[in-house]
């Protein structure tokens, strides 16, 4: 990919996000640029999932400027940022248990108030958002579980679950919270390989995580956070030797211990 | 007789449903008494004092019952739990004593002269309002709700406005309950505000909890039986707030996990999305 | 007679507040919403009545408040004990909805849907009293200091005795008050001994005032005081009670302005302004958790 083409998705600038005394996030900037793929790491209580939840309008942000396709979201609703081509998974899972698996990615699939006459009555159109729904479900490898209840699946497959479902509004960016966590090496790798496909779906992949393996893998670019700011930002490699990373998450002093 | 009676199941069946529907994206709404209220005072006044026929008035009643949903609502929908009960009460309670209030529609004296509306009229309402339940159940609106219920912020996430929604469900609810209530004044010929007050709004959840939430049948199941009953059993007429009471207590002891863990059957049953 | 009118006001507020903070109680230390509570405020008029036949005045007050703490016990087992889960924290407010209909009924059938008068009060609580050259009815006093009192014992209970402070425990964390010993249930018991007891006192004085017991009440009187309960902060005692008294004071103004025909929708709509401005309450002193618990 020609790097000068390559365009802007997101941009965070000088973004805080403070909690009473807490400031979970402070004067974080990033830019993803599209075909990014950018792993985001730190210890429990960096800020990650602070960060995600800000940027996604979970959390509103007390200062800064979070730029999305040109379009300035910082104070935007969840879903108007959603509908702008965001997509997300959480760090616990929250699927709805009581819809099958099918139903949890067709429910994401449509802004049924774009037009809700016509989805009402037009049969076509459904149908091709079924299929447009088995083939999320089937990129993750859950298309014979269908039609199984969601609250059956193992742990593994409901995170994947979670991705499908983030996956169905077609986003341009995904942003996945631990979604390695609980996994064990095989479905670990499994998931590896199903991110490199979805990455020719969606535009970048921002993903926070813990396993280093993943990171190292499938990152571009990787970020460290600690105490809710960004310490340091490069490659995979750069980053997770970097001392001052390896003290956030080791308490090791320079020189000694290599995360990579 | 049975003619009456059958009235009054029919519209407390379309009260039994406004509820249901506002309940569809999660919020519990005491204010059907106040919407049927409205509903029944608006038809009233285009019929008797600008001599609207009857069909017309009836829908421009339910459509002025959701356009206070709407201008209430908004504020209100993002209410959640007791706050919610709380101020749906208060509305109640509010449209109540502005109905008293104003002597152009009878104060508290009450207002009569409403005429035209029999047990066909409500009976074909409640068909109507059936199969647009019906239809609506299985379609993916009801998905929408389902989704809003069981988990609003992943919802927003997924790109559903929730607000809307559930301004969506109260606004319909209110439109039913305008109806249920501009029918039952041309009928009773003369209303009185007190007529619609909170003990309605609390019956008329309770009609609803009582018949089971699961799908848009517990509510007629729950009128049907409140209304009916009593009729052709004495004592349940005499002892029937006490009879409500228990019973529901009953019901509610045997299923504790609550009546907001409902859900509509999504997968053994018919389904959701018709798949081929 | 503005002032009398004042007076009055703060009578109403007076018993809005002794109903708005057992409700209050309930919320603020089991998180429970109790709608059966407007029935007991309502029961013990009836309660006055019966008890006034047979025993002086300050016996009936005591009976009163033990008979409302009694139906508080029993509501908190019929209505409350099953529901654990937060979940179901609707369910046991609907259920004791249920519960507060059966109440309702049963002195219905008992002693009809009017009011029934009150046995004449004693020739000591009848008199006026001269203040400023204006006379006022003693009775109103009577029913100040009754509530000044049970207000002032309830203070002291809650921050100066163990059982006080068992209650703060709980109403932090029911959780981590079992962890440290302490019987959850036996202080939801308390709680709703005392706060029923409190609705049948108000109950009670609003009967003496008004010389009947009256069985439609509980939905007017004491569903307002859940209103106020709101207003003041659900779960705050402080808020329960200036909001009480605020309230009294507001409709006695109506009535001044002769306005008196809006009264009975004044607390609503100050509810539902609150609600839209400040949700957790205009006299909340502290943050509540209220918010993200409902």
């Amino acid at each position: 990919m020609n790097d000068s083409k390559k365009q802007k998705l997101l941009a965070i600038e000088n973004l805080a996000k403070n909690f009473g005394g807490i400031h979970a996030i402070k004067s974080f900037n990033l830019d993803v640029f599209s075909g990014d793929l950018i792993g985001i790491i730190g210890p429990n209580g960096a800020g990650k999932t602070a960060l995600l939840n800000t940027i996604t309008g979970f959390y509103r942000a007390s200062s800064g400027k979070i730029t999305f396709n040109e379009t300035e979201i910082t104070h935007h609703p969840i879903h108007k940022i959603a509908l702008l081509g965001m997509g997300r998974t959480f760090q616990n899972i929250r699927l709805f248990k009581r819809m099958s698996v099918l139903e949890n990615v067709m429910v994401a699939r449509k802004n049924y108030f774009e037009n809700p006459i016509q989805y009402f009555f037009n049969r076509a159109q459904h149908l091709e958002q079924l299929d447009q729904s088995m083939d999320c479900l089937s990129m993750l490898k859950l298309a014979d579980k269908a039609n199984q209840s969601a609250a059956s699946l193992s742990y593994g497959d409901a995170r994947r679950l979670e991705i499908a479902r983030a996956l169905a509004g077609v986003p341009k960016i995904l942003l996945l919270d631990e979604p390695a966590a609980g996994m064990n090496e095989t479905e670990t790798k499994q998931l590896i390989e199903d991110i490199q496909i979805i990455r020719s779906k969606v535009d970048s992949i921002v993903l926070i995580e813990h396993d280093m393996n993943l990171i190292r893998t499938l990152s571009d670019r990787v970020v460290a956070m600690d105490f809710g700011q960004k310490i340091c930002e490069g490659s995979a490699q750069d980053v997770l030797s970097h001392p001052e990373v390896m003290s956030a998450y080791l308490g090791v002093d320079e020189g000694e211990g290599n995360l990579s | 007789m049975i003619a009456d009676h059958l009235f009054f199941a029919c519209i407390n069946i379309l009260l039994a449903w406004s509820v249901y529907v506002v309940l569809l994206s999660g919020n519990l709404s005491f204010a059907q008494g106040a919407f049927m209220a409205l509903g029944c005072y608006c038809a009233g006044v285009l019929t008797v004092k600008f001599n609207f026929s009857l069909f017309p008035a009836v829908l421009l009643a339910g459509g002025f019952s959701s356009l206070v949903a709407l201008a209430v609502g908004y504020p209100t929908v993002k209410l959640k739990g007791i706050y919610l009960i709380l101020v749906t009460l208060g509305l109640t309670v509010c449209v109540r004593v502005l109905l008293e209030n104003f002597k152009f529609i009878g104060g508290v004296g009450g207002f009569g002269g409403m005429t035209g509306a029999d047990l066909s009229s409500v009976l074909i309402a409640v068909f109507i309002f059936g199969v647009l339940l019906y239809w609506f159940s299985r379609g993916s609106l009801q998905r929408v709700c389902d989704t809003v219920r069981e988990d609003e912020l992943v919802a927003a996430s997924l790109g559903i406005d929730v607000v809307a929604t559930k301004l969506l469900t109260f606004a319909v609810g209110a439109f039913i309950a305008g109806i249920a209530g501009a029918l039952y004044g041309h009928y009773m010929n003369f209303v009185r505000p007190e007529n619609f007050d909170v003990l309605l709004s609390i019956y008329v959840v309770l009609y609803v909890v009582l018949g089971g939430v699961n799908n848009m049948w517990g509510p007629v199941l729950g009128a049907l039986i409140m209304t009916l009953l009593p009729e052709y059993f004495r004592i349940l007429a005499e002892w029937r707030p006490s009879i409500f009471g228990l019973s529901i207590l009953l019901i509610l002891l045997v299923r504790p996990n609550g009546i907001l863990r409902f859900r509509l059957p999504t997968l053994k049953d018919k389904g959701s999305f018709p798949h081929e | 007679m503005f002032i009398g009118q004042v007076l009055n006001g703060l009578v109403n507020g007076a018993m809005y507040s002794l109903v708005a903070l057992g409700f209050t109680l309930i919320i603020g230390v089991l998180d429970k919403l109790n709608f059966t509570h407007p029935e007991i405020f309502m029961f013990g008029g009836f309660v006055g009545i019966v008890s006034m036949t047979y025993l002086p005045v300050p016996w009936a007050l005591i009976v009163s408040f033990l008979v409302g703490g009694t139906l508080g016990l029993i509501t908190e087992w019929i209505a409350f004990r099953r529901f654990k889960t937060s979940d179901s924290k609707i369910t046991a407010a609907l259920s004791s909805m249920a519960l507060g209909l059966v109440f309702t009924d049963c002195v219905q059938k008992y002693w009809g849907t009017e009011p029934v008068s009150l046995p004449a009060l004693p020739a000591w609580l009848e008199k006026n009293v001269l203040i400023a050259g204006v006379e006022f009815p003693y009775l109103n006093f009577f029913i100040l200091g009754v509530t000044c009192v049970l207000m002032i014992a309830l203070h002291s209970l809650i921050h100066k005795t163990r059982m006080g402070r068992h209650i703060r425990a709980v109403a932090e964390s029911p959780i981590n008050a079992s962890l440290l010993g302490i019987d959850v249930k036996r202080v939801s018991q308390v709680v709703f001994f005392i706060s029923s007891g409190l609705a049948a006192e108000a109950g009670f004085l609003l009967s003496l005032r008004s010389a009947s017991a009256n069985s439609e009440i509980g939905l007017t009187f004491g569903l307002k005081a859940l209103a106020i309960m709101a207003i003041g902060g659900l779960g705050d005692m402080r808020g329960a009670m200036l909001g009480g008294l605020l309230i009294g004071i507001i409709e006695a103004c109506l009535f001044v302005f002769g306005l008196g025909r809006w009264v009975e929708m004044t607390v609503w709509v100050v509810v539902i302004v609150t609600m839209m401005i400040k949700p957790s309450g205009l006299f909340s002193t502290r943050l509540r958790l209220m918010e993200a618990r409902a």
